[in-house]
């Protein structure tokens, strides 16, 4: 089948807003008949997750946490005080 | 380090005060997101840690004038942004100039759309398809970069994002889409490329 070109709109705004929010129900009923519409929009979906999980990787090398303490002359705190 | 916003708010009012261990603490607190931040931003990891200790520096200086409108983290945020947008126009553009479409429903609609096998997640954590996710980002013009950076990467709101960047959030909505859209044409080719997913 081919989109209503009424709905490219919505389809368009949900795919700017947060995508693990329920989707709101005029898309929901649109993927439910439009398959091609429902796999592309589960791919962004997975694009995000891909992006998300290789940043959850990365650490601060610790020479970097080193050189910010010394360079703004604080003290590094200790890990029980840093919330006090 | 998780703190709750009653918690931050109290840090911030003893840091405005010139209390060490405060300013310490906040420092502590935002080290990782803005490292990560000015990373995405800039590329590299030397201008990743320029942008770091320039953002700090700032907040340190201008910590007494935060009033407490908006939430700590927006304001800082802001300042790193400012600082990471700052350097990127000091440097040459590495890539060619990329056309950023909004998605052809029209097109989606009425072609065959293959769906992708399941994340193979450990290979994203390799250095090589890391590299090539990378690459992508710094492709997309800053405006868009930006947007998905803090939406997407460090999961602000909407309205945060917008207050950050100082647009409409229904600007950031348009924006974060074709960012979004972009990256997935990028991945789709990766994947038909290298089979990686």
């Amino acid at each position: 089948m081919k989109c209503d070109p009424k709905l490219i709109d919505k389809v368009c705004d949900y795919l700017g807003g947060d995508l693990n929010s329920e989707p709101c129900q005029i898309i929901k009923e649109h993927m439910e008949k439009c398959h091609n519409c429902e796999i592309f929009i589960d791919k962004i979906k997975k694009t995000v997750e891909i992006y998300q999980k290789a940043e959850s990787c990365d650490c601060v090398p610790e020479n970097v946490t080193r050189n910010l303490f010394l360079k703004l002359n604080l003290c590094e705190p200790k890990n029980s005080e840093r919330s006090q | 380090m998780e703190i709750g916003p009653e918690q931050e708010t109290q840090i911030v009012r003893k840091a405005q005060t010139g209390d060490r261990v405060a300013l310490s603490q906040l420092v502590s607190i935002y080290t990782n997101r803005i490292y990560h931040l000015a990373l995405r931003l800039t590329g590299n990891e030397q201008d990743a840690e320029d942008v770091l200790q320039e953002t700090f520096l700032i907040m340190i200086k201008k910590i007494k004038q935060f009033q407490m409108k908006s939430s700590f983290y927006t304001w800082l945020y802001r300042i790193a942004v400012n600082v990471g947008l700052r350097r990127l126009k000091t440097k040459p553009f590495k890539y060619q100039h990329v056309s950023i479409d909004d998605p052809d429903i029209e097109r989606i609609s009425s072609m065959e759309a293959q769906e992708w096998p399941v994340i193979d997640y450990d290979r994203i954590s390799k250095k090589k398809f890391r590299k090539k996710l990378d690459s992508a980002i710094e492709q997309l013009p800053e405006i868009y970069r930006t947007v998905f950076i803090l939406r997407d990467l460090h999961e602000l709101s909407t309205e945060d994002t917008a207050k950050i960047l100082n647009i409409t959030p229904s600007n950031a909505k348009i924006r974060l889409m074709r960012a979004r859209n972009f990256l997935k044409d990028h991945l789709e080719n990766l994947v038909k490329a290298e089979a990686m997913i």
